[in-house]
């Protein structure tokens, strides 16, 4: 004992600490405040909640400033953080057509049952770069923000307060084309309990509770690589599905209150949710009738909840006849995959060591040969 | 004890400033009870049934997937107040990474560390057994990269667990039978396939096949996390490890003639290599247990002093 920081490996892991702390506050700006990033950087804080797997926007704002930005490393301070809590209660069961939308769009029909509500989107924006001084783009900013002011009619429909709920509560896509008998019904009445991704590893072959959280929980850029992979050939070959629901929206959570019994709201989340329609072919399948694939993530993240929805409905189909369900379960993690290529960076020298003495061992072999 | 230390782990697993969660106090062992609770019925199942890997709920921890994390839950979930931690990365308690858990150990226990097994009850390491003989006092905890031994030769997972279930090891055989036809020598370097009492094959983590033998009926508790791969397996004392081989083809550990320890001049521990500049330029080799290097070295120069330092 005492002999440990002779060699100096803890001082200079003090010293690489310390450098980080400093080198994250210096420099000419102010400190970056949770909640600018909250409201400026929301999408980024949206998908270190999703992948995170914890809502909790001033935490998540908090961990991509400690992260500077990563967004994985976000997500791994957040569960690391929520692995030294207890969990002390689920949530009762949340209905999603309670969700209320503040955007929802409808790209399998021109008319759909209720609204096509772009919401706050830059899909129908060009990507022109604001290349305008940093001045005149605060005096713009500064100025529309003084206009929104005198409209508070307009600030209240982008919260979603303003209009009647059958608006921003529309029905689904998917309950009219069951009216329509287009649709093969998969509903399942015995309702288990979903698997927990957190307490138990998924490992295929899965039930779909267990697919969809890890999907749900999945690092953005490997899900849409998956999906990717899967669409292009070198994986396999997915349907493309038709979009029948895009929304983004608020879901009230409710927990079973610990004395009373009854059922309290304690706060609502943004989610993603789609669902995919898709065109069923195959020789054992119901070729008069469509299918419906599901997505839902923390958060406002399309791409995300998009490749969610797809591979589900693939994976459903797929029946465990390829690798695809063993790709979704295990490779799309953010933590695992990142941590796993990164640790590629630890001293390797004794595994190096036993190589080389079997780089020689044959070599010495082929010579006597 | 530790106090600073203790406030680093705080500052690092919790965001602080303007969060309502800001308050947290660490508890023994970082982990909560429930989480530590189910870790410890995970080692119960791998003890009971050697060489079986346990699925459990792996959690997050404050070190990455791959650089630990599996180890120091099983570490975190055992641990007990009277407990002494010895952390070693290739042999080396001084390796970064081997500070940085035993840190995160000691921070969040207030336990006392060393480098000495003698002193040590519970041993966490990645890549290698240390050379002092263990035994009952010790718990060895090995890091797992990758826990599934016969990933080489099956990628499905379903498959996989059949292979285990009906230890079905004939494609292992068969890679192992492949690679001597073909190379003349079996080529597997480190993570030696082993049968673990004759029933369930093991990837004996990344050590050297030096160790190997370390394992076969030790009188200490050895237990394998891989938090990643979310398994923990386990070889309890007493047990047979036998490394997979045929009757007529030896099991070969490391071995360079000629080589010894430069630092304490032994021969009879695993030596790593430190090159010389150039392929011309000899280099020489050092013990890989620091540690066991530098009370190997007082030993030598100071006989009477006995071998505790």
């Amino acid at each position: 004992m005492g002999y440990a920081a002779a060699r100096g490996g803890l001082k200079a892991i003090e010293a690489a600490e310390r450098l980080v702390a400093r080198e994250r506050v210096l420099g000419e700006s102010q400190w970056l405040e949770s909640k600018q990033m909250i409201e400026k950087l929301r999408l980024a804080v949206d998908r270190v909640m999703g992948e995170g797997g914890l809502w909790d926007e001033h935490l998540a704002a908090s961990a991509l400033r400690q992260a500077e930005g990563d967004p994985i490393e976000a997500a791994h301070l957040l569960r690391s953080y929520r692995s030294t809590l207890p969990r002390l209660a689920y949530t009762t069961p949340v209905d999603v057509d309670d969700l209320t939308v503040l955007r929802r769009i409808v790209p399998a029909f021109r008319n759909p049952p209720g609204p096509q509500l772009l919401g706050r989107t830059t899909d129908y924006t060009g990507r022109l770069l604001d290349t305008d001084d940093e001045t005149s783009q605060r005096t713009a900013a500064e100025k529309m923000a003084a206009f929104i002011e005198e409209n508070v009619t307009i600030s209240k429909a982008i919260d979603g307060d303003a209009e009647p709920t059958d608006i921003r509560q529309p029905r689904r896509l998917l309950d009219l084309l069951r009216d329509l008998d287009a649709v093969v019904d998969r509903r399942r009445t015995d309702d288990p309990e979903p698997f927990d991704i957190t307490r138990h590893p998924a490992r295929p072959p899965a039930t779909r509770s267990a697919r969809l959280a890890t999907m749900a929980r999945a690092e953005t850029g490997a899900l849409v690589n998956v999906w990717y992979r899967n669409i292009l050939g070198p994986d396999g070959y997915l349907h493309e599905i038709t979009l029948g629901e895009v929304r983004h929206g608020r879901l009230p959570v409710t927990v079973i209150h610990p004395l009373t019994g009854d059922p309290v709201s304690i706060s609502d989340v943004r989610v993603t949710e789609v669902e995919a329609i898709e065109d069923l072919n195959g020789i054992d399948e119901d070729r008069g009738r469509f299918d419906v694939g599901y997505g839902l993530c923390f958060g406002h993240n399309e791409k995300k909840a998009i490749a969610m929805a797809n591979l589900d409905i693939a994976c459903e189909r797929d029946k465990g006849r390829s690798f695809l369900e063993q790709s979704i379960l295990l490779t799309t993690d953010g933590l695992d995959a990142s941590g796993f290529l990164e640790h590629l960076k630890l001293p390797h020298y004794v595994t190096f060591r036993s190589m080389m003495e079997r780089k020689a061992a044959i070599r010495q072999f082929q010579e006597n040969t | 004890m530790n106090t600073p230390l203790l406030q680093q782990v705080l500052d690092r697993t919790t965001p602080v400033d303007d969060s309502p969660a800001s308050h947290l106090e660490v508890n023994f062992g970082l982990l909560d009870e429930y989480s530590k609770r189910e870790i410890r019925r995970a080692i119960l199942t791998a003890v009971a049934v050697p060489g079986y890997q346990v699925p459990f709920g792996s959690r997050e921890m404050p070190v990455a997937r791959g650089w630990g994390s599996g180890g120091l839950q099983i570490s975190l979930a055992i641990v007990g107040p009277y407990d002494v931690v010895k952390v070693i990365d290739q042999g080396d308690d001084e390796g970064v990474n081997a500070v940085n858990l035993r840190r995160l150990i000691v921070s969040s226990t207030g336990i006392p560390e060393s480098t000495t097994p003698e002193d040590s009850t519970l041993i966490q390491t990645r890549h290698r057994i240390p050379e002092d003989p263990l035994d009952e006092r010790h718990t060895l905890v090995l890091q797992v990269p990758v826990p599934e031994p016969l990933r080489g030769v099956e990628r499905d997972m379903r498959e996989l667990a059949r292979m285990h279930a009906e230890a079905d090891y004939a494609r292992m055989w068969v890679s192992l039978y492949e690679d001597k036809v073909r190379n003349g020598v079996i080529t597997r370097t480190t993570g030696y396939p082993c049968l673990v009492n004759g029933r369930y094959v093991i990837a004996t983590t990344p050590i050297p096949r030096w160790d190997v033998p370390r394992l076969h009926r030790s009188r200490f508790l050895a237990l394998f996390g891989a938090g990643r791969e979310k398994r923990i397996y386990a070889v309890p004392p007493h047990t047979d490890v036998e490394p997979l081989t045929f009757e007529d083809v030896p099991f070969e550990v490391e071995v360079t003639p000629g080589a010894s320890c430069r630092t304490c001049s032994s021969t009879e521990s695993f030596l790593v290599e430190i090159p010389g500049a150039t392929a011309g330029d000899g280099g020489h080799w050092v013990c890989s247990d620091s540690d066991w290097c530098r009370r190997n070295r007082e030993r030598l120069q100071h006989p009477s002093r006995g071998d505790r330092s």
